[in-house]
């Protein structure tokens, strides 16, 4: 699996070139083109294993948790990925190791990588917003998308992320959730809320811009929907 | 004024290598090596037409930079010269490919494709994130330019709106209207900005048509007939996309638009595409809208329904799509009360 970024950083797009027998699995509604010889097959987690209702019970609102396996058939293919909001792109080499992921940043995988959906790592602290997290287990290529430009911070130590502004983290950091300000009533009036602290060595993956945000400043403008 | 062309003799300074000479070329007009190469087999070729004085020297200072001999001729004399050469221009159409992914470069702002396509010199900037287009109007030429997408124009340049395309324009949720720009009484230039940021791309038409999304058109020069063409209910119904495309076709300019950046795509056999990432495509591809995967994946795939292009070909798509883009801001409606 080939992975070819164009148009960086505001436009990007992924080319996605596969050879036979490779299988590269997507985010659901992620493709923009691709050979007329590609197949898919959509599936709520890892090809091969089933269970539309265990993921329907999982759906949060915005985001489908069903994943697309594309593999060329006779012969290579290719694939060209995008995402809905205009932003940048990352590939990285997974060497047996974990990497968690912001649920809308997730783009695509190696088949050798488990995409698991049910990480529940900041579940319950982070409830009300609609966020979840993927947990990538394995080894293989793995494309990570951001809302605006992506910068990792190298952490060692302690580093504080807005919880909105966290694209990708390897799973080595520790992570706790807390205040942003010193009491409270700072943290809320500050528009800062609920921040993430992590502790320990690793990467965390920051996006320039926080989705929600923008989604919040539209709001107003937005006719009114039915619940 | 006099104005003067630069021809390149097809000759490579004694301390430059060929290859280099080439490919320092291409570099700096923003084409492929292969055009580079094709533009030199041609030669001597006027490169750059009609410009002051000041512009054709630093063209020849760039050119001789880079080991590239040629001459600057006043264009009065040049077109004795170029009607020898007619043949050869016409001869040869297919010379420019899109570049997209070319950087910026203080020259290839105003790429060589235009010279050599004897279209109206224009500029296209700021792509792939915010492009916008810059057109020089020759004197009592006109352009056409989608409804309110004029940005900037010359004070002598005159608007008319025109009816364009009947009914069929009013449905494809374009604006019904596309304004005519002359320049009257010497040259002008006109800025155009597309609605959408994104993309913008320019195809050089030669009695070959363009299928283009609906949104995507542009401008054109007056010669291009544009008219929508009547998809069949089937291809557009299912698509969950408008029902129609806008047609293309005669001789001239045309620019064409997109959210996102734009991807070219060389079809050769088979290709499917989103249907809310098409831009347009060459005439001769056949296409229709399938669903890829089974059921399952018609439903739950998030793709919905494609479209399958077959033939030979080209076909734009853009990196993004509005559609997504309103899917998305969706959640972020506020909720209707009921009690209101």
């Amino acid at each position: 699996m080939q992975i070819e970024f164009v148009h960086q950083p505001g436009n990007t797009a992924a080319k996605v070139t596969l050879a036979q027998g490779e299988t590269c699995t997507a985010e659901s509604g992620a493709m923009i083109a691709m050979s007329g010889n590609m197949d898919i097959t959509t599936t709520t987690h890892k090809k091969g294993s089933a269970g539309v209702l265990k993921a329907l019970k999982r759906k949060l609102a915005g985001e489908s948790l069903f994943l697309n396996h594309f593999e060329p058939l006779n012969g290579g293919g290719e694939v060209w990925l995008g995402t809905a909001l205009s932003g940048d792109m990352f590939a990285m080499d997974l060497d047996n190791e974990n990497l968690i992921v912001q649920g809308s940043s997730f783009l695509a995988c190696e088949d050798t990588i488990d995409v698991d959906m049910g990480w529940q790592g900041f579940k319950s602290i982070f409830s009300g917003e609609s966020v979840f997290w993927v947990n990538l287990k394995g080894s293989g290529k793995v494309i990570v998308s951001s809302f605006g430009a992506i910068y990792p911070v190298e952490v060692d130590g302690e580093y504080i992320v807005d919880s909105g502004h966290i694209v990708a983290f390897n799973e080595t950091l520790d992570f706790s959730i807390t205040k942003a300000g010193s009491s409270w009533i700072q943290s809320i009036l500050g528009g800062e809320g609920m921040v993430c602290k992590f502790s320990g060595k690793g990467t965390v993956w920051c996006q320039s811009h926080n989705p929600r945000s923008f989604g919040n400043a539209m709001a107003s403008s937005l006719r009114e929907r039915r619940a | 004024m006099e104005t003067y062309t630069v021809n390149i003799t097809g000759e490579i300074s004694e301390y430059q290598q060929r290859d280099e000479a080439i490919a320092a070329f291409a570099k700096l007009f923003s084409i492929s090596p292969a055009q580079a190469e094709k533009t030199f087999e041609k030669a001597p070729i006027a490169i750059k037409k009609n410009v002051d004085l000041e512009t054709a020297d630093k063209f020849k200072e760039a050119l001789i930079g880079i080991g590239v001999e040629c001459i600057a001729i006043a264009s009065s004399r040049a077109e004795d010269l170029a009607a020898t050469q007619a043949s050869v221009y016409s001869a040869e159409p297919d010379v420019s490919v899109q570049n997209n992914t070319s950087e910026p470069d203080a020259l290839a702002a105003t790429p060589m494709q235009e010279d050599e396509f004897k279209g109206f010199e224009f500029t296209i900037e700021g792509d792939p994130d915010y492009g916008f287009v810059t057109v020089q109007l020759p004197a009592d030429k006109t352009i056409k330019v989608e409804a309110s997408a004029m940005a900037t124009m010359d004070t002598n340049l005159n608007m008319k709106t025109k009816f364009k395309g009947g009914i069929g324009r009013m449905m494809t949720g374009e604006s019904l209207f596309i304004n005519e720009f002359t320049a009257e009484g010497g040259s002008g230039e006109i800025g155009i900005a597309p609605g959408a940021p994104g993309d913008l791309s320019h195809q050089y038409l030669d009695n070959q048509t363009i299928f283009l999304q609906n949104s995507a058109f542009v401008a054109c020069s007056e010669d291009v007939i544009v008219e929508t063409k009547w998809q069949g209910l089937t291809k557009g119904f299912f698509s969950g996309e408008s029902l129609f495309l806008i047609r293309c076709s005669g001789v001239g300019d045309l620019w064409f638009n997109t959210y996102g950046a734009i991807i070219e795509i060389d079809v050769t056999e088979d290709y499917v595409v989103d249907t809310g990432n098409i831009v347009g495509f060459t005439e001769g591809l056949d296409y229709k809208i399938t669903k890829v995967g089974g059921y399952k994946s018609l439903f739950f795939s998030g793709e919905g329904f494609v479209c399958r292009f077959s033939g030979q070909g080209k076909v734009w798509i853009q990196t993004r799509g509005v559609d997504a883009l309103v899917g998305w801001a969706h959640w972020f409606r506020p909720v209707k009360t009921n009690n209101s």
